[in-house]
């Protein structure tokens, strides 16, 4: 894989305040990437700036090999979905699309016609170019930005929230229609988004921002099974946090876990490097059961009471009280085939494993 | 008859609309009819003589002097709504994109000072400013630009033209200034990000998507001036003066009422048909926004 997009202690100032903090970042040729983070996490401010909208304070931005200072954003070879889609209200669905071509003197108006044809096909509007672009709904105006900006055949598409204007059904369609033409096209994908579900979905790779920083760096699942820190954990999926206290970091870790007693998991349990001493076991609350009347299991069992219980039909949340721990665990249960729903109140047991720990500090 | 009118929406707006509908029929139809019935009347010394006649409209069509009155008036009213809306747009173009939006609304209001005064004193003030010894012509003639003073800025058209552009400046500035405030702002970084300079992102996005202000600033300006009296009466001289004027001679000076109100009628005439022009014009804009 080659590196198509390069960044290096980029930084940004708007005023006093610091939106972009030392980003060192390489994407690659046809990668799906994803900066994700809360708002005002400097996502779409990085963005931006590999977009040419903005400007960077220090640091250096490399697309295709080439410093990009100085550089606008209409000379990049970049293109941008806008989370408002920014679809030109007094042209027609085919003028808008073909907007950027305005320039390419080596087609003729037949073969622009041919190209923005194309365009609407692949993006699933064939036959929509002459309507009006007010006329249209949510998600075919983001339909019309996806072919107004691949028509270009840019290096780089930049999505900005494409999906957050969308309904929940309607945004899961163009999730994997997305993902569908990203593969056809095989250009590069830069998505900002803050719904965490959507970036494991459909990205190659992860970055999760927090006030100006790049928190990790990763693929989906190791970004969800060993995030590595607190907040990572936090923003991606549900965990529990377990007091711990380290007494022994070699080939294995062997810690004390508030509830759980004494546990010994492998090194690569904990991202960060660990010292003995005290520190934080997550686990997800899918990676937890409650063993039901009748189930047996191999693994290891501790005592609760149910505390609380959410029912959303194909799965139930239950808060488990167990003792030595304040808080309780959150457990998240698929309603299989004769297992009932326990009450609040009932004396249950919490099935636990080891090996989903994940050690941090 | 009286719960169905307060009962169903429509009804309560009706309900709601008419007394100032029938205040406005009271005060605009009736007295554009009266104009209207005068037209074909005949002023006999004293006396009106209401039987039916088109010979003031025949007065009219025959008599050079009118048709070049309203040529004039219409000329006038043309360059004043030019003046005004291209110097307006710069200037709605700058509070909109380029002032702070804390500082918008400050900018507006300073736009509106002029209306502090009394449209006849900022007459008078131009009055001041373009005379034989006024401030134009003594400051050139101190920094020794000109040798005597200029005497084609006072008391003909161009006088009236500068006075009008000052006078509707603002009518001009706000339309524009709300269709500009209206753009979507990323629509113009989206035409760049598309590969557009910022100059082409103005002639292909900003300029068309302001077009439904510029002409509503047209029509603002175009039409009021087209009948403006004040100004051509007072700058314009004698080879200054309008249609209005005119109008106004006829009906005091000449005590021919009928006249008067045909060529008040005529004029009305011209202006409909040039605003419905720019109505529909300005349609075809609107029928593209969202």
């Amino acid at each position: 894989m080659t590196s198509l997009i390069t960044l290096k202690g980029v930084n940004k100032y708007y005023g006093d305040y610091h939106a972009l903090r030392d980003i060192d970042l390489t994407i690659n040729e046809g990668e799906f990437f994803s900066l994700l983070g809360p708002s005002g996490c400097g996502k779409t401010t990085l963005l931006r700036t590999i977009a040419g909208f903005e400007s960077v304070s220090d640091g250096v931005v490399m697309i295709g090999g080439k410093d990009m200072a100085g550089v606008s954003a209409n000379l990049r070879p970049t293109n941008m979905v806008f989370q408002s889609y920014a679809i030109f209200p007094h042209l027609s669905v085919a003028e808008n699309v073909a907007f950027g071509l305005r320039k390419r003197s080596d087609l003729d108006k037949a073969a622009k016609q041919a190209l923005v044809d194309d365009a609407l096909d692949m993006v699933g509007l064939g036959g929509f170019g002459a309507r009006a672009a007010h006329a249209l709904s949510g998600g075919q105006r983001q339909r019309v930005a996806l072919a107004r900006a691949l028509i270009l055949k840019p290096k780089v598409l930049l999505l900005d929230e494409p999906l957050s204007a969308l309904d929940k059904k309607m945004r899961e369609q163009m999730q994997v229609e997305l993902i569908r033409l990203q593969r056809h096209v095989g250009i590069t994908f830069i998505l900002v988004t803050h719904d965490q579900e959507e970036a494991l979905v459909m990205s190659d790779r992860i970055a999760v921002m927090f006030e100006g920083r790049i928190g990790q760096l990763d693929d989906p699942e190791t970004l969800y099974r060993r995030p590595n820190s607190r907040k990572v954990a936090e923003f991606i999926g549900k965990m529990n946090f377990l007091k711990a206290d380290v007494k022994a970091v070699g080939d294995v870790i062997d810690l004390d876990v508030a509830g759980l007693g004494k546990v010994r998991v492998a090194a690569e349990q904990a991202p960060e490097p660990m010292n003995t001493g005290p520190a934080v076991a997550g686990i997800r609350p899918e990676t937890l059961a409650v063993l039901f009347d009748g189930e047996t299991t191999v693994r290891k069992l501790v005592d609760g009471v149910v505390d609380e219980v959410v029912y959303y039909g194909d799965m139930t949340y239950y808060d488990v009280r167990i003792a030595g721990v304040a808080q309780p665990l959150n457990i998240a249960m698929k309603n299989l085939i004769g297992r009932p729903v326990l009450e609040v109140g009932e004396k249950t047991r919490v099935v636990w494993d080891e090996r989903s720990l994940v050690v941090l500090r | 008859m009286w719960r169905k009118m307060t009962s169903t929406e429509g009804g309560r707006g009706l309900l709601m609309v008419s007394p100032p509908f029938f205040y406005a029929l009271a005060l605009l139809a009736m007295p554009l009819g009266a104009i209207f019935m005068f037209s074909f009347w005949t002023q006999d010394f004293v006396t009106l003589d209401t039987t039916f006649t088109l010979n003031n409209y025949r007065e009219i069509l025959e008599k050079p002097i009118y048709g070049a009155l309203l040529k004039r008036s219409l000329y006038v009213s043309g360059c004043v709504t030019a003046v005004t809306v291209l110097l307006a747009f710069p200037v709605a173009y700058f509070v909109s994109f380029h002032v702070r939006p804390e500082r918008k609304s400050l900018w507006l209001f300073l736009i509106t000072i002029p209306f502090w005064t009394s449209y006849l004193i900022r007459v008078f003030l131009w009055k001041v400013i373009l005379g034989y010894n006024g401030v134009v012509n003594t400051g050139l003639l101190n920094i020794g630009l000109i040798d005597e003073p200029l005497t084609f800025i006072l008391y003909n058209v161009n006088a009236v033209i500068i006075t009008l552009a000052h006078a509707f400046a603002p009518f001009a500035i706000l339309p524009i200034f709300v269709a500009l405030e209206k753009i979507d702002r990323s629509l113009l970084e989206a035409a760049q990000d598309l590969g557009e300079s910022k100059f082409m992102t103005f002639i292909r996005i900003t300029l068309p998507l302001s077009m439904p202000g510029l002409v509503a600033a047209v029509l603002i300006v175009f039409i009021p001036t087209i009948g403006d009296y004040v100004t051509p009466e007072l700058m314009g001289g004698a080879g200054g003066k309008l249609i209005a004027n005119m109008i106004q001679t006829q009906f005091l000076a000449l005590n021919n009422a009928p006249l008067g109100a045909a060529l008040a009628i005529v004029a009305m005439l011209c202006v409909t048909a040039i605003s419905l022009g720019f109505v529909l014009l300005n349609r075809r804009w609107l029928r593209g926004r969202g």
